[in-house]
């Protein structure tokens, strides 16, 4: 049990990672220089080669004895998890996510056949398989941005180094029998040949993942930037705001067993939700937190109801099975790259031309402010070298107003603007992500036409 | 007892229903609103008050009406005119349209009976200005009633408008003080100029 437990939980670090640095993206951005697009790598990096390394890995755990690699993997996950932590540059840092994902990639293969045989069901392996990843990236950027604020961001990957070694004995300790591996299953020697060229892929079910993956991406990575970046609340602020993502996710579960609606009910309703949650997100009427809460319930059901529905259609009655997984690992993190991709340069170039209406908002705010003309013009000045120097990102205004040195009643004049200002600054924001949100909705929507019930699909 | 069928179908219409509701919610309260707030016409009269008094109050007054004339001119929004200025990407016929907004603002505030008398005026630039100890004196002699019956404070203002060399000021925007100073310098001058002129109009 213990060790069913510890493989899981290395699952769950490994999925985790695809957005636990979400939070942190700020920090890393100002500790280690680059550009908004160039941190977007720190994510892209990462789960792009876990999509490209899922598969291959998977064909060697088909092969042979999955636990060595699995130990492997997580060896060299918990290296360059270290390297992480002690990257001195933005290309140090990604080079090391590169080679975290290839470990990771072999742990998370690996573990499905482990977890199989752990428990000794593979409906019951299966299903711990999922649900580790599913919670596992709904719940990385809460537990990244409880680390940042706590700690630093390099506490993220220093956590979990010990994390994942503890499981190097439990995958050691499965050694599987040449009976019990993959490439040998009941069929014997003969069957393992025909086993090894394998069935395809389910590609609906596969793409679908993909999808739905892509439009969560925004709603792991987005609402972050949006609560930090644009609203600029504090990460452990943003991780207790998006923590509703994953508590959703969890009770998405029970109540799906609850309406017993079948598979394909429950991710074409998940599907919606996802959808749905992300265009709320894009129609926020202000930037007070709990206006985030009902839509993020939403994607959160909808997170919880779709992707451990769609991989284990992915998985069903097809083998090998951990090649199957492997394919969905694919699917997945490529649809988070897809999202990434598509999503960074929108809302990169809408916060960009946020710039004008809020600068123009902004200067008509400060001209009628009922402040003395020198108060003003000093107040301009502090406000033009806030706006140049954070060029591209939404402005602290804070430091302009407090080089003042006012008397009682300008200064509560002052605050009343400063706060006229931030709220300025949070609207430009909050349209600039629209787009994005919106976006991302659409990409969950063009999951449904895979969803149909045509002929020869087994879900 | 529901059917397989209704209950797969029943799953997605309630996924429906709460996204449906959700973003009634949000739209109902103003999603989708909120957005920077849209610059005002500058063609359009706007009220302003200025938390100065005197002379600073005037000269500020003047500089923002001054400042939506220019605009209104020239077609774009105040805050647009004023972020192109302080850049330096100003647009062409910029200086025109300032002197030729600081002209209608004095102009209408003198219609709207807010320029204060000449004597208030004077009062002030007398004791801003460099003049001599004895001068000073002197003219704060001359009653208040006779200021106010010579001296038009449009008058004075229109001259202090086209005193100012706004080219200048526009290029030297990067000194905080300078706006301020200048106008504030051209009224003082220009009431000042005016005083002079009309005393020396009457011996």
């Amino acid at each position: 049990m213990r060790r069913t437990r510890l493989l899981a939980l290395a699952v769950g670090i490994v999925l985790a990672d695809s957005a636990i640095v979400t939070l942190a993206l700020p920090q890393i951005l100002r500790e280690l220089g680059g550009t908004v697009t160039g941190v977007a790598y720190v994510l892209i990096s990462f789960n792009a080669v876990l999509a490209l390394a899922a598969v291959p890995a998977a064909r060697l755990c088909q092969r042979r004895d999955p636990a060595p690699y699995a130990a492997v993997g997580l060896v060299v996950f918990a290296i360059a998890s270290a390297g992480c932590a002690l990257a001195p540059s933005m290309n140090v840092l990604i080079a090391a996510r590169v080679v975290q994902a290839v470990g990771g990639a072999l742990v998370v293969v690996a573990c499905l056949e482990l977890l199989v045989a752990s428990t000794g069901s593979e409906p019951a392996g299966v299903r711990r398989w999922i649900a580790a990843g599913v919670i596992g990236t709904a719940t990385g950027p809460v537990i990244g941005g409880l680390l940042t604020e706590a700690i630093s961001w390099q506490s993220i990957f220093i956590a979990q180094v010990p994390l994942v070694l503890l499981a190097v004995p439990a995958a050691l300790s499965l050694r599987l029998r040449p009976r019990d591996t993959p490439q040998a299953g009941p069929r014997g020697a003969d069957a393992g040949v025909e086993q090894d060229k394998g069935e395809r892929p389910d590609v609906a079910a596969n793409l679908a993942l993909g999808l739905v993956s892509a439009a969560l991406t925004a709603a792991l990575f987005l609402v972050v930037l949006l609560l930090v970046e644009g609203y600029r609340r504090s990460p452990a602020t943003a991780a207790l705001a998006v923590s509703v993502v994953p508590l959703a996710a969890l009770a998405a579960r029970p109540l799906a067993r609850l309406a017993r609606a079948g598979a394909r009910s429950e991710i074409v309703a998940g599907t919606l939700l996802v959808a749905g949650g992300l265009a709320a997100l894009a129609y926020l009427p202000d930037a007070r937190l709990f206006w985030t809460v009902a839509p993020q319930a939403l994607v959160g059901l909808g997170l919880g109801l779709t992707v451990d529905a769609l991989t284990l259609a992915a998985l069903q009655s097809r083998g090998p099975r951990v090649r199957h997984g492997g394919w969905t690992i694919a699917a997945r993190h490529a649809g988070v790259v897809l999202g990434l991709a598509l999503l960074t340069p929108v809302f990169t170039a809408d916060l960009q031309q946020a710039q004008v209406p809020a600068q123009e908002s902004i200067a008509a705010l400060v001209l009628d402010a009922q402040l003395p003309p020198q108060t003003k013009i000093d107040l301009a000045v502090g406000l033009a070298d806030r706006l140049s120097k954070e060029s591209g990102r939404v402005p602290d205004l804070h430091p302009a107003f407090a080089g003042l040195r006012l008397g009682v009643i300008d200064q509560i004049v002052a605050d009343r603007l400063e706060g006229q200002l931030d709220d300025q600054l949070e609207r430009a924001a909050t349209q600039a992500f629209r787009n994005s949100f919106l976006l991302a909705a659409g990409l969950g929507l063009l999951a449904l036409p895979f969803l149909l019930p045509l002929p020869g699909r087994r879900w | 007892m529901t059917s397989p069928q209704a209950r797969a179908v029943a799953l997605p219409l309630l996924a429906l229903l709460l996204v449906a509701a959700v973003l009634g919610l949000q739209v109902g309260n103003g999603g989708g609103d909120f957005v920077p707030t849209a610059s005002a016409d500058p063609c359009t009269p706007r009220a302003v008050q200025s938390a100065a008094t005197g002379i600073d109050a005037l000269s500020e007054e003047i500089v923002l009406l001054g400042l939506d004339g220019a605009a209104c001119r020239l077609g774009v929004s105040r805050e647009s005119l004023l972020l192109s200025i302080v850049q330096d990407q100003r647009p062409p016929g910029t200086v025109d349209a300032v002197r030729g907004g600081l002209q209608d603002a004095v102009g209408r505030l003198d219609r709207e009976n807010r320029l204060p008398k000449a004597s208030v005026l004077a009062d002030e630039a007398i004791g801003l200005s460099d003049l001599s100890g004895f001068v000073k004196v002197a003219l704060r002699a001359i009653p208040d009633r006779l200021i106010d019956s010579q001296l038009d404070t449009g008058e004075v203002l229109g001259r202090a408008v086209r005193a100012i060399d706004v080219a200048q000021l526009l290029d030297n925007l990067n000194d905080p003080g300078l706006l301020q100073r200048s106008v504030q310098d051209a009224v003082v001058q220009a009431a000042r100029d005016e005083i002079v002129d009309r005393v020396r109009t009457l011996f």
